[in-house]
């Protein structure tokens, strides 16, 4: 029983913590329409930076909290004047696509970088564990999932309730017709990569917190794919709850399937569930109604 | 297109033919003598190369009818790739069928396994599909790691005989050169015929509106299945292929990350054409063998990226086309050849 309950609240906290991947991804593509495969990517950069400021350069905390954040930024900001503005007012199939030349191109630059060897990322948020009781929690993610809830009410706020915010989902509808009506395709694009990048090193930090890292782990960028598509490409709010759902659910399988499988379940399950979300109900829990279906 | 000065046609098969002048034959026919002589004067090392440009032209050929003409994208070639790899293998253990109903069976079998997930684009499009091909791409390797050994050997993999036909045995590069050769000519002549097909035009029709498509009376989700369907055939017959020319199969060497690729050789040749495909295979290729060669040099230049500096380098080098070409030349290698050609049946006029 107390395994269980284990398996049910990491699982809901893994969940969040997916939630904060897509958030960065959402963000991506509720100002711009555009569909970034390189998400996982960005988590990867993000944890080299902090890793590189705070393990092998030495600085302190915050300061290695502010530059990371600040590059990462930075990487936002020069991938979207570099790669997407060029591309503004081309099809959208082109901004996807380049998101896959992107996808390539940063995991080779990771690669020349920082090479391929486990690094260990550096303890930022306290490791040891929460216990209630029998249980064990892991405290870098339950400290992480309130960040994660902060982060997305506020997000959320801002798309929903700001003049830029409102702005920026217009131009997510359309561009030609953002641009018609003096809206800054360019603005939101920046703003929203910037962003994201910022909120790839966060979900860095309390992913690999203290855990052995290569650059393999931007698998989370595809893994937590089903918690956005759950929610609806477009809501902010509803990844809460979807990340929640695909956490918990993926909790319960790995404790019921891991037994007959030999364990691995908890890699594919999440890829299970975006299936079956597609199959059924692709526009998500809250998603706008707009999603083109055939 | 237009067609060299001075060239008619009088009869519907004229027209329809997809060689025309006494020039184009000779230079087709020249082209495949240059081909199968190519043993005599290139060592074991380039047909090594080609072997597996071959095997993957075949995928890269399958992907541009999914992607390129139907607009579905996918992103789970490699998958595919590897069911008909897997099925291949295990049917030539197994049963000890005659080799092309082997590589025939590895082709179906991964057209059904596409088709499952091209199923969801008759609820679902754009970019979405995408989704469910980076699923299958996970639940594949999961699965055929997970079921009983007996099927697909989990985590160690197949390993096979050489592949023989007609009392031939493949068992050498150079043999299963001639293999990949006859097959891959069959496949693209295909899936040249195909494009032109009604299929073919109907995939453009559902790539381009697929509201009007469905107006003008063309069933969008059977075409949508069916370029799934279609294009993981490719790439089914082309994992048959790698299985009796590597002779061992295993999960990890179909990865999401070769999927990858494959829609970069597809982006770097052009979307919408045949003729993109073979090319951006063959310029990728190339590219990928260049950096190979190069790697000690480069491992000196780079000493602490340690024995990934090629992967690292390739993968660099690729990624940066991609987005050069989506930038600066969105329509392929296959737009600059066809500008060349134009230009040269044209000379001396502008246009």
């Amino acid at each position: 029983m107390v395994n269980f309950l284990t398996y049910i609240i990491n699982g809901a906290l893994t969940g969040l913590l997916y939630a904060l991947v897509a958030l960065g991804f959402v963000i991506i593509y509720r100002s711009s329409r555009v569909f970034n495969f390189a998400q996982g990517e960005f988590v990867v950069v993000g944890a080299f930076l902090v890793f590189s400021f705070l393990s092998v350069l030495d600085l302190p905390l915050w300061l290695s909290l502010i530059l990371s954040f600040g590059i990462s930024i930075v990487v936002g900001l020069a991938i979207e004047r570099i790669v997407l503005r060029p591309l503004v007012g081309e099809e959208l199939f082109s901004l996807v696509m380049v998101t896959i030349g992107l996808l390539i191109f940063i995991r080779g630059g990771v690669l020349v970088i920082w090479g391929a060897e486990v690094r260990f990322f550096p303890v930022v948020l306290p490791m040891e564990a929460i216990r209630i009781g029998p249980l064990v929690l892991d405290r870098a993610l339950v400290i992480g999932g309130g960040i994660t809830i902060l982060v997305a009410m506020l997000t959320s706020w801002f798309f929903n309730h700001t003049r830029l915010g409102v702005e920026m989902t217009a131009v997510a509808e359309d561009h030609q017709i953002a641009l018609s009506l003096g809206l800054s395709v360019k603005r939101s694009l920046a703003i929203a990569w910037a962003v994201s990048g910022v909120l790839s090193t966060m979900a860095a930090i309390i992913f690999l917190n203290g855990k052995g890292m290569t650059f393999l782990a931007s698998d989370i960028g595809f893994a937590a794919l089903p918690v956005p598509l759950l929610a609806g490409l477009e809501s902010i709010g509803g990844l809460l709850l979807a990340g929640l759902i695909v956490g918990l659910s993926i909790g319960i399988a790995s404790y019921f399937l891991d037994p007959i499988f030999q364990g691995g379940v908890m890699t594919v399950f999440p890829f299970v569930i975006m299936v079956i979300i597609l199959l059924i109900r692709p526009s998500g829990l809250f998603g706008w109604k707009t999603i083109e279906r055939v | 297109m237009t067609l060299p000065a001075g060239v008619h046609a009088v009869t519907y098969t004229q027209d329809q033919a997809l060689i025309r002048t006494p020039k184009q034959w000779l230079c087709f026919f020249g082209f495949l003598i240059l081909l199968l002589a190519l043993p005599l004067f290139g060592g074991g090392k380039i047909i090594g190369i080609m072997n597996v440009m071959g095997i993957m032209m075949i995928g890269v050929v399958g992907l541009q009818i999914t992607i390129g003409y139907a607009g579905q994208t996918n992103l789970g070639q490699s998958a595919f790739m590897g069911v008909g790899a897997y099925v291949c293998g295990a049917l030539a253990l197994q049963f000890n069928l005659p080799l092309w109903l082997n590589i025939a069976l590895g082709g179906v079998s991964a057209a059904l396994f596409g088709a499952i997930f091209g199923l969801a684009a008759a609820r679902i499009k754009g970019f979405y599909m995408a989704l469910t091909t980076i699923a299958a791409q996970y639940i594949f390797s999961f699965v055929m790691i997970k079921l009983p050994k007996g099927w697909f050997g989990q985590a160690e993999g197949l390993r096979l005989e050489p592949a023989s036909l007609l009392g031939w045995t493949f068992d050498t590069d150079l043999g299963m050169y001639y293999l990949i050769f006859v097959v891959a000519l069959i496949m693209i002549y295909g899936a040249w015929g195909l494009a032109r097909s009604r299929s073919g035009r109907a995939f453009v029709a559902v790539r381009d509106n697929d509201n009007a498509a469905e107006i003008i009376g063309i069933n969008v989700y059977y075409y949508k299945a069916l370029a799934f369907f279609i294009g993981a055939f490719y790439a089914g017959v082309s994992g048959g292929l790698w299985a009796y020319y590597i002779r061992y199969i295993q999960a990890d060497q179909f990865t999401l990350w070769l999927s990858v690729w494959y829609v970069g050789m597809l982006i770097v040749g052009g979307l919408g054409s045949i003729l993109g495909a073979i090319i951006g295979t063959v310029v990728i290729r190339i590219l990928q063998e260049f950096i190979t060669y190069i790697g000690p040099q480069l491992a000196e230049i780079f000493p602490h990226v340690g024995g990934q500096v090629v992967f690292a380098s390739m993968n660099m080098l690729l990624g940066g086309i991609i987005i050069l070409f989506m930038i600066f030349e969105p329509r392929g290698l296959v737009h600059r050849w066809n500008i060349i050609k134009e230009s040269y049946r044209i000379w001396p006029f502008p246009h």
